[in-house]
């Protein structure tokens, strides 16, 4: 009996370590708590993929995200979608009436990356155009190809899962990247006045 | 050895699972990788157990009394195995994924060993334990608004949840009925032993 006692608060033991592991001490239940727990302890490089859009002639993504000056607020969409993005793109929208209406550039900037192979940068600048993208504060780029966007997705720890019909569920989040090009914070959808104040005080000028 | 091959079926069947095609498919879905792929890697565990040596087999039980140690395995992987961060490790990293199919046939073997040696009581604490648990997550699987898991729909979730529920239920009526007839079965042969005493 000894020996099953033992064999048993060993295995709990072993049970409790396991899930402490998984859930980062029990701070983070899901991959995607977890995924921001990670970004927020150490901050991840953009990788150096190729990237293009409207106005952006194809370049490496960091020489468009690390400029030593503005922290950029990313998030991830496709211009067919009709769910989610939508209200990323009203987020992201509200996000740019607040940058417009500063009284002194705060140095933050909006970046939107299509994940879809079937985006073109056609799409793009009509997707721009009907959220009244402001060029100055909200760009909009995709992967070079197909792989380009793969390792991004990787690399900032976005998944997407094809949902039928063409459509996609993604995590979708606002992510902050700071003068250096390293994503530093991941905040939900619904915390938009707290990633631009995040950003706005990562550029310097601190939060009103 | 009149196990062996089920043993070997265990095994054999336990690689498949893991192997590309079998794998993708069956992980591509919540519902399958955590009611299909985890249930018959269990089932895999069971069919190995045929081939351990009786003396292995021995040896185990002196560290098993009623069961309990093996119970106690299981549970703890299950309850692991219900952690929503779990499954999206699984899907994305190889080594979660060896690390969870290794303790799911791991728990077929403890089942297996454990189960008859542990009684209505044991059996009773355990299933008290673990089907409250997979009702509750299964509960919250339909409720949460928010995908628990990125690599999985929505819609998928929700039918997770909803069968979870389903199996707890079913599982403790069975358990309970299997004990029941049992009971009344004992209690019938005391009687006709009373009866047939002068």
């Amino acid at each position: 009996m000894l020996r099953t006692v033992l064999a048993s608060i060993a295995l709990a033991l072993t049970g409790y370590a396991g899930a402490a592991w998984l859930t980062h001490g029990f701070q983070a239940w899901t991959a995607e708590g977890g995924r921001r727990l990670e970004v927020a302890l150490a901050p991840v490089a953009a990788p150096a993929v190729a990237i293009d859009g409207p106005g952006l002639p194809a370049q490496p993504l960091p020489q468009v995200l690390a400029d030593g000056r503005s922290v950029t607020v990313v998030d991830f969409f496709y211009t067919r979608c009709e769910t989610v993005c939508l209200s990323l793109g009203s987020t992201f929208q509200q996000l740019q009436a607040a940058l417009q209406a500063e009284a002194a550039p705060s140095g933050v900037r909006l970046l939107s990356v299509s994940f879809d192979p079937r985006d073109s940068t056609a799409d793009l600048r009509a997707y721009a155009a009907r959220l009244k993208a402001d060029p100055k504060h909200w760009r909009f780029v995709r992967g070079a190809d197909d792989a380009q966007t793969r390792t991004l997705l990787q690399a900032f720890q976005v998944v997407v899962v094809p949902a039928g019909r063409g459509d996609f569920e993604h995590n979708a989040a606002l992510l902050v990247v700071d003068q250096r090009g390293q994503l530093v914070r991941v905040f939900d959808i619904a915390e938009q006045e707290l990633a631009l104040n995040y950003a706005r005080h990562l550029a310097g000028r601190g939060a009103s | 050895m009149k196990h062996g091959p089920l043993a070997w079926s265990g095994a054999t069947g336990a690689a498949l699972l893991m192997l590309p095609p079998l794998r993708a498919w069956l992980e591509s879905s919540m519902t399958l990788h955590m009611l299909v792929q985890g249930p018959l890697l269990v089932l895999c565990g069971v069919l190995l157990t045929g081939g351990l040596s009786a003396q292995v087999r021995a040896r185990l039980d002196g560290w098993n009394a009623c069961g309990i140690t093996g119970l106690v395995a299981t549970a703890v992987a299950f309850a692991l195995f219900m952690i929503p961060r779990l499954l999206d490790l699984a899907v994305a990293d190889l080594r979660v994924d060896a690390a969870k199919a290794l303790a799911l046939a791991a728990s077929g073997i403890a089942l297996r060993l454990s189960w008859r040696r542990a009684g209505a009581m044991v059996q009773g604490f355990f299933l008290g334990n673990m089907l409250p648990m997979t009702g509750a997550v299964g509960q919250m699987y339909q409720d949460s608004p928010l995908r628990l898991c990125n690599a999985y729909l929505l819609g998928d979730q929700v039918l997770l949840g909803q069968l979870l529920v389903a199996l707890a239920v079913a599982a403790g009526v069975v358990w309970f009925a299997l004990l029941a007839r049992a009971l009344v079965r004992r209690e019938h042969e005391a009687g006709l032993a009373v009866i047939g005493k002068p």
